[in-house]
């Protein structure tokens, strides 16, 4: 599903931010990335959902080694990903149902085939009274709650989210992790980075460690 | 309409502050864009009404004689001058003109009164040419010459090549203003979508990181731009129609035409060619703000 071989990344002429990472997450896999502040976490998804190209090293996501790979291969890669991001991104014009449906839309997929979906996901995070508000009249954690529905609305095959419950009561952490955890078992591969140990605690999956932008325990990578 | 209808139409980026100023650009450059047209309609109208005035006519004028008495010696000269042109072959019709047709034509130079009742203006006579036939000039001339050596024959090539070439000037020329409104338009346009673009950036990056295809996030800023531009630019537009109207008007309300100036008012024939002005100024903005974005994506890893 996803493999790093040596990947090493800087920004401009600055150190390196990763160095000689080497992983592979297996299809199917719940995975937790932990490490310090300023190990290189962000830095590692960003990577991951395409954000920025490595420095070296080769990666390659859902079989397609992204060095050779044509660009015009990307949106479709991209859009096998669903990305929580830890300030949320969401676009401020659009209600929390917009927002959420925004994959869905950029899939090529109807309306009135989706909607049902949209409400359901809304729902199941505790924001069915809400769908039709506009982000900034929405609490922290609500924005996140948006921002994670909007992250598995469309089924990706592959789940990375970023601190995905930083924001909320520990309740709803555990009703968020549910739901990771349920996506997981239709096949999503999950990866999530986080700084809260209870929540890798709570079930079967491994882990990966990166300090000063090395891993430091890692899933192996099969020759 | 229900709320998987409204969620479809709603657009991705947000209504742009600051983008009223652009309206109004917009407008302002329709506005002389569709001035442009105008003068490329009145120029190409006038040539054609001064070629079909002229064409098919001959013109001879008898000079009054520099010594001698002149009015007995311009009447047998005129009378002698129109019997050579009835006789001619190709000539149809000979109509000779009034003194007082001749004053009224010097008088937009010279005005009226005393001044030219004195001058000793020439005698005109008008022929017309059977159409499709040709006048042997050389032998008229030459004619002419014996029966009233006074006069001469103009067949207005020379006049009319001059005012094709004025018509002519001034329809580049107003096609000149008309490339570079629509040059400026594009550089409007483009620098609106640069100025857009980084306005929504965050928004633009994470379409782009959702898998949107550039044409995606492309028409997102291209409906907004064609839109823009085709209301703004038919704002101008009308404005320019009402300000051609009202000049069609003027005569109604007893104001004379300039002289020498053709009539500045427009058909309504002519006023629906205003209509190409937001057809090609939104067709411009659409065009380059979408070539703006897709050049601006594929700088984004």
């Amino acid at each position: 599903m996803v493999r790093f071989e040596n990947v090493g990344m800087r920004y401009g002429p600055g150190p390196e931010i990763l160095r000689d990472v080497s992983f592979a997450l297996e299809a199917g896999s719940f995975t937790f990335l932990t490490g310090p502040s300023g190990a290189g976490k962000t830095t590692l998804l960003k990577l991951m959902y395409l954000a920025e190209p490595p420095s070296r090293g080769l990666i390659t996501l859902f079989g397609t080694d992204l060095a050779t790979a044509s660009r015009r291969l990307f949106p479709a890669l991209r859009r096998r990903i669903g990305v929580v991001f830890q300030d949320f991104r969401l676009l401020d014009h659009l209600s929390a149902f917009d927002n959420v449906a925004l994959p869905l839309r950029l899939s090529g997929a109807r309306m009135e085939d989706f909607r049902q979906d949209v409400e359901e996901i809304l729902t199941w995070v505790g924001l069915g009274p809400r769908m039709h508000a506009k982000p900034p009249t929405l609490s922290g954690g609500e924005q996140q709650r948006v921002a994670i529905a909007r992250a598995v609305v469309a089924r990706p095959d592959l789940l990375i989210a970023d601190e995905p419950t930083g924001n909320v009561d520990p309740d709803m952490g555990q009703r968020l992790l549910r739901l990771f955890f349920e996506l997981n078992r239709l096949g999503t591969t999950v990866l999530i980075a986080t700084h809260d140990r209870g929540l890798i605690a709570t079930g079967q999956s491994q882990e990966l460690r990166l300090v000063d932008g090395r891993l430091v325990a890692m899933p192996m990578v099969r020759p | 309409m229900n709320l998987g209808l409204r969620a479809q139409q709603k657009s991705v980026l947000p209504r742009e502050a600051g983008a009223a100023s652009l309206d109004v650009v917009i407008a302002i450059m329709a506005f002389l864009a569709a001035l442009s047209l105008c003068a490329v309609l009145i120029a190409q109208r006038t040539a054609q009404d001064w070629r079909r005035g002229l064409a098919g006519k001959l013109t001879v004028q008898v000079l009054p004689p520099a010594r001698g008495p002149v009015q007995p010696a311009l009447a047998r000269e005129t009378a002698a001058a129109v019997q050579v042109l009835k006789t001619t072959r190709g000539i149809f019709s000979v109509h000779e003109l009034s003194e007082a047709k001749t004053e009224r034509l010097v008088e937009p130079w010279l005005g009226k009164g005393a001044l030219v009742a004195d001058l000793p203006l020439p005698r005109l006579i008008d022929a017309s040419v059977v159409p499709g036939r040709h006048v042997d000039l050389v032998a008229l001339r030459h004619r002419l010459k014996t029966a009233a050596p006074d006069g001469y024959v103009d067949d207005h090539r020379h006049w009319l090549a001059r005012l094709s070439r004025l018509a002519d000037t001034i329809m580049w020329s107003a096609y000149g203003v008309l490339g570079l409104i629509a040059i400026a338009t594009a550089a409007t346009a483009a620098f609106a979508t640069r100025a857009g673009l980084s306005a929504h950036h965050d928004i633009v990056e994470l379409l782009h990181q959702m898998g949107a295809h550039g044409g995606f996030i492309a028409s997102a800023f291209d409906r907004h731009y064609l839109r823009t531009a085709f209301f703004a630019s038919l704002v101008g537009a009308v404005l320019a129609a009402i300000v051609f109207a009202a000049a069609g008007g003027l005569e109604y309300v007893g104001l004379k035409p300039m002289p020498f100036l053709p009539p500045l008012a427009l058909s309504m024939s002519q006023l629906t060619w205003l209509v190409l002005i937001p057809v090609f100024g939104g067709a411009i903005a659409w065009a380059t703000a979408r070539l703006s974005v897709l050049a601006a994506l594929r700088n984004i890893y």
